[in-house]
């Protein structure tokens, strides 16, 4: 029920942010310009606004996620609103969570938009609707979501702003992790082989949940390896979430 | 009261003196706004039309994309199918030089491999960049990828009729359309071009076949060319030619096999 309260708390300030209500009107802005791409693609409106229409989506979702999520744990200490929360039977395992889930929910807010938004205009310009856009927005919702707590933990131990350009870092880090793997195999050293290994583990592997190219006819997506890698990002959040707690359990206010 | 009536007269009597400072205060800044955007503005119109960028543009190996991320793969290789009709449009009638058209060509199909478009431009895109050939190589490689789509042999095919040489031109140009036939979603006029393109390049059997093929298929109209074309390639004396035709039954229904006899065999009765 606490819980409860300061997620319901956290997701009613974060929907309010006006910064918020700007990225998610030039995000649909920006879906809307990928007609103006369509228009000089010969023909291949349906495929340049589903495939731009998705990086606006898990780009400006980044924006939010990252910018939010690096915020949310400093604004209540900033603004000593965190003393009123812990003087009330309320551990710091459920406060980092409850921020968690109060912007999760911010952020199916505004990706449920972007998709939907984009699902529809697709359809319009496509003729034919691809459900497969509202699939590929749902999974980048998941691997944000991983962003969201990394960026809080990270934000447990440094300023708004490293947290912000750390999260991003990650994120991109997230979408090249198999090159970490290709290290693992090269060389001839132990220790370079281990250090390989540690950092393909650290790094979230966003890829192996990413949909969009199948969405533009580049293969189809085989879903329960997507089910089975959606498991290991959700268990890698919690994760995220568990050290953030432990981080912030040792702070003194 | 008489406070406020006392400060009103002194108010008045200042604000004649301090609206030249508010007004270098908030009009110049605005006014010189107003001038810089009128030069940037005046700027801008005043330059020449610019003229056809260098036709030889950096493209990065297909690997340097394949090696990034695959989530974004096709986000690239979109943007540089944009690039590529900008740059074709741009180069193809003003200095005619199409350089770096193969090498994005070459990387849009090699990160979106499945993206037909770019297959079917580079059939005549590269004709205009003097390199037939690396068009064939790209829509054969099109053709592997994507083995359902009748446009991509049917392109080859073309592409070698109209633009192949050597005695084995209508052969190679027949067999893709003879690939493109056997295709779903294929024009009814394929299996025609193929099966005249095999006569000429003297597949006289393979011919016949396909125009069996085409009568048993087709439409009136298409029925009316197949018998046409049948009667010109099988045999003509009769016993010959009623063996020729004994042999082609298992490719019609009955009913149409008898109309094949009739209409073949007409000059005989």
């Amino acid at each position: 029920m606490r819980v409860y309260a300061i997620a319901l708390n956290t997701f009613k300030e974060t929907i309010r942010d006006r910064i918020l209500g700007v990225i998610v009107v030039f995000a649909l802005l920006m879906i809307v310009a990928s007609l103006w791409l369509a228009s000089i693609s010969l023909g291949q409106q349906g495929r340049m606004m589903k495939d731009f229409g998705l990086v606006a989506v898990s780009f400006f979702g980044l924006v939010v996620a990252v910018f939010v999520a690096a915020s949310l744990v400093h604004k209540e200490v900033d603004k000593r609103t965190v003393y009123i929360i812990f003087s009330k039977p309320v551990g710091r395992v459920q406060f980092i969570f409850a921020k968690f889930l109060g912007l999760a929910a911010t952020l199916a807010c505004v990706l449920a938009g972007m998709g939907v938004f984009l699902f529809f205009a697709d359809w319009a310009v496509s003729k034919s609707p691809t459900p497969l856009i509202l699939a590929a927005t749902g999974l980048i919702y998941l691997e944000l979501l991983v962003i969201v707590a990394l960026t809080i933990l990270l934000s447990t131990v440094s300023s708004t702003i490293l947290a912000s350009v750390l999260g991003i870092t990650l994120f991109v880090a997230g979408q090249l992790s198999h090159h970490a793997l290709a290290l693992t195999n090269l060389g001839h050293s132990a220790i370079l082989k281990g250090i390989s290994w540690i950092v393909y583990v650290i790094i979230p592997n966003l890829n192996a949940v990413d949909i969009k190219p199948a969405v533009v006819g580049e293969g189809s997506p085989d879903w329960p390896l997507i089910a089975a890698w959606s498991g290991y990002l959700l268990a890698f959040s919690v994760l995220a979430l568990l050290l953030a707690s432990w981080v912030f359990s040792r702070k003194e206010f | 009261m008489g406070g406020h009536s006392s400060a009103q007269p002194r108010h008045s009597s200042a604000q004649p003196r301090r609206l030249p400072g508010l007004m270098r205060r908030r009009l110049l800044p605005i006014l010189a706004a107003l001038i810089c955007l009128a030069a940037v503005i005046a700027f801008q119109i005043s330059r020449p039309a610019t003229s056809a960028g260098n036709p030889r543009v950096f493209v990065p190996a297909p690997r340097f994309y394949e090696e990034f991320s695959p989530s974004y793969r096709t986000s690239i290789a979109d943007l540089y199918w944009l690039g590529a009709i900008q740059y074709y449009g741009e180069h193809v009638n003003g200095d005619h030089r199409l350089d770096s058209l193969p090498a994005m060509l070459t990387l849009v199909t090699t990160l979106s491999p499945h993206f037909i478009e770019p297959y079917l431009f580079s059939s005549f895109a590269l004709i205009d960049a003097h390199q037939p050939l690396v068009a064939y190589t790209l829509l054969q490689r099109g053709q592997r990828a994507n083995p359902r789509n009748w446009q991509l042999p049917f392109q080859l095919g073309f592409l070698v009729y109209m633009y192949g040489e050597g005695k084995t031109k209508d052969q190679v140009a027949a067999h893709w359309f003879t690939v493109a036939a056997d295709l779903p979603g294929r024009p009814t006029f394929v299996p025609r071009l193929a099966a005249d393109l095999l006569a000429k390049g003297g597949e006289t059997h393979a011919a016949i076949i396909m125009w069996a093929q085409i009568y048993q298929q087709g439409d009136k109209i298409a029925m009316q060319k197949a018998a046409a074309a049948l009667n010109s390639l099988l045999p003509q004396a009769k016993q010959a030619r009623m063996q020729a035709v004994a042999a082609l039954k298992p490719i019609f229904s009955p009913a149409r096999f008898n109309d094949l006899i009739a209409a073949l065999f007409q000059r005989y009765l």
